[in-house]
């Protein structure tokens, strides 16, 4: 859970002095869409993302000619001037769910990483937290996928899935129970790694449990 | 009765020696079974005709699988072992020798149809292939029946563009990973939403890598999902072949995806198979100059089994006439 497991670590770095140019380019060339502001000692300054870059260039519906030499202006202006200084960053510590709330909360895309002393040791991106979360809950695991049992309130309800599954020998890698919402139900997910469906129903079914099969119209 | 079009059936009687040890394991010799007694009563019965399976060479196998997991596949059999890296994977002494036969039988097949043009040709076999990966067994599948099929057209026939179209409930992760990174071979799959299905693969965002991207159509249904959603995708199957301009067309013909089958939860009807069945043969006649070949994969509900493939083979003989 901790972003140190799952940071691209060394990130590509600018400095505050560098120009608006020099950083499109970086972004261009490697499809970057953040990068993180360093000072000489590597201590983070600030962020600069493909979207300050947009909002410092001229409007599309600017004049050609006035278009030309703000763009020429703003190529050589300084990171410094269009860069986010009062970015949030992460410790290598802080976890999965510390990102998401951030970037859920601040509508971000990335954060950088520091260490104690501020100096950069990573980012972190949305793409990573999806990356990270789909290892989490084994999706595209080959060979597994999910069957929602409906949650009947039983305390030990969990206890008892795994039982059954671990006396019958059904391989599973996840098993999560989830509240319902006001948009769905209480439910159960298991996430099992057995082609024979039919034996795992039965077994459920026989001990008691329902499974939830989805409906196809909302 | 005389001018009706014939089916060819491949199968052997060897197929049943494939022990999936009992129990509550699915895939049973009975699966063939059912579907020969079906067709010996229905009314495709004066059509067919019957070939034996061949066995797969090993340099035929070794078009898709590794070396590896030939030896580890004999050796586990033959030392008594009961199944390979899963439970699902249930296998007896003769297992090896008759999964070999298996793959062999699209090889039959193949040449039923380079002679015999927009006949009918249908592979009986088992064990099952569309699950298998070059290194490894998965979902009740060793060797990939399709994939070995596909690539003896290759070779042996010059016919490079093949297009195997799979309607059997799960999507055909061996064949996908065969054929993802290729510009001339394509893959079509419907199959019940890989959230809810095994094998967990099949996403329609998966359209190819490098330069096979463009060459996999993915159409995974939602749980429930019967003869309306799929007739509604037929369409775009058709736009897909028509761009991929396949020589030839393997069909992974599972009939898993029917409503009493609970392995999966689709539900289809036996008429779709039939209706399924008819847009297939139109597409041979109007892509492939009538190369198309059915091999069976999956189908575990020996109740509607048989008729779910006389179905089927009822629907390709309509439009072959």
């Amino acid at each position: 859970m901790f972003i140190h497991y799952h940071m691209t670590p060394a990130p590509m770095t600018v400095t505050a002095d560098q120009t608006v140019a020099e950083a499109n380019d970086l972004l261009q060339l490697n499809n970057f869409r953040h990068l993180p502001v360093v000072n000489e000692q590597g201590l983070l300054q600030g962020m600069i993302s493909d979207r300050d870059l947009r909002s410092a260039r001229p409007s599309s519906v600017a004049q050609s000619k006035e278009r030309h030499n703000i763009e020429e202006r703003v190529k050589n202006t300084p990171i410094s001037l269009v860069m986010s200084r009062e970015c949030l960053s992460l410790s290598r510590l802080a976890t999965l769910d510390d990102a998401l709330l951030i970037f859920q909360s601040r509508k971000i895309g990335a954060l950088p990483v520091v260490d104690e002393e501020e100096r950069v040791v990573g980012i972190f991106s949305i793409g990573d937290l999806l990356k990270a979360y789909r290892c989490l809950f084994g999706l595209g695991e080959k060979g597994s996928f999910l069957i929602s049992i409906e949650d009947n309130d039983d305390p030990q309800i969990l206890s008892k899935l795994v039982n059954i599954m671990e006396e019958k020998k059904v391989e599973f890698t996840r098993l999560v129970r989830s509240n319902g919402t006001c948009k769905s139900r209480p439910m159960i997910f298991l996430r099992i790694n057995t082609y024979n469906v039919r034996s795992v129903y039965k077994t459920l079914e026989a001990a008691g449990f329902t499974i939830h099969v989805p409906e196809m119209t909302p | 009765m005389k001018n009706e079009p014939g089916i060819t059936i491949i199968t052997d009687p060897d197929f049943s020696r494939h022990d999936t040890g009992g129990g509550d394991h699915p895939e049973v010799p009975e699966r063939l079974q059912v579907i020969t007694e079906r067709l010996a009563l229905g009314s495709l019965a004066g059509r067919i005709r019957t070939l034996a399976s061949r066995p797969a060479l090993r340099s035929q196998l070794l078009a898709f699988h590794t070396e590896g997991w030939l030896f580890r596949f004999e050796e586990s059999v033959l030392s008594g072992r009961t199944y390979i890296d899963h439970p699902d994977n249930q296998v007896c002494y003769d297992s090896y020798e008759i999964a070999t036969l298996s793959a062999g039988s699209g090889l039959v097949g193949v040449d039923v149809v380079e002679q015999q043009p927009g006949s009918v040709v249908f592979c009986q076999t088992r064990p099952p292939g569309h699950h298998a990966e070059p290194n490894m067994p998965f979902g009740f599948c060793f060797f990939n029946n399709c994939v070995i099929a596909a690539r003896y057209w290759q070779q042996q026939y010059n016919r490079q563009r093949v297009c195997v179209f799979d309607f059997d409930a799960h999507h055909g992760n061996g064949i996908q990973t065969a054929f993802e990174e290729e510009a001339g071979t394509s893959y079509i799959s419907i199959h019940e939403h890989p959230s809810f299905s095994y094998p967990g693969t099949g996403w329609a965002e998966d359209r190819g890598l490098g330069a096979g991207t463009g060459t996999i159509l993915n159409m995974p249904l939602p749980p429930g999902a019967g003869a309306e959603q799929v007739l509604r995708l037929l369409p775009r199957i058709r736009n897909f072949i028509e761009v991929m301009q396949p020589d030839a067309l393997v069909i992974a013909a599972g009939f898993d995806a029917h409503r009493q089958d609970d392995m999966s939860g689709l539900a289809f009807t036996v008429d779709l198979y039939r209706q399924l069945g008819g847009f297939i043969m139109e597409l041979a006649r109007d892509f492939t100059a009538g190369r198309l070949l059915s091999i069976l994969e999956g189908g575990y509900y020996l109740e509607k089994l048989g008729v779910c493939v006389e179905a089927y083979l009822a629907g390709l003989v309509e439009k072959s006439r």
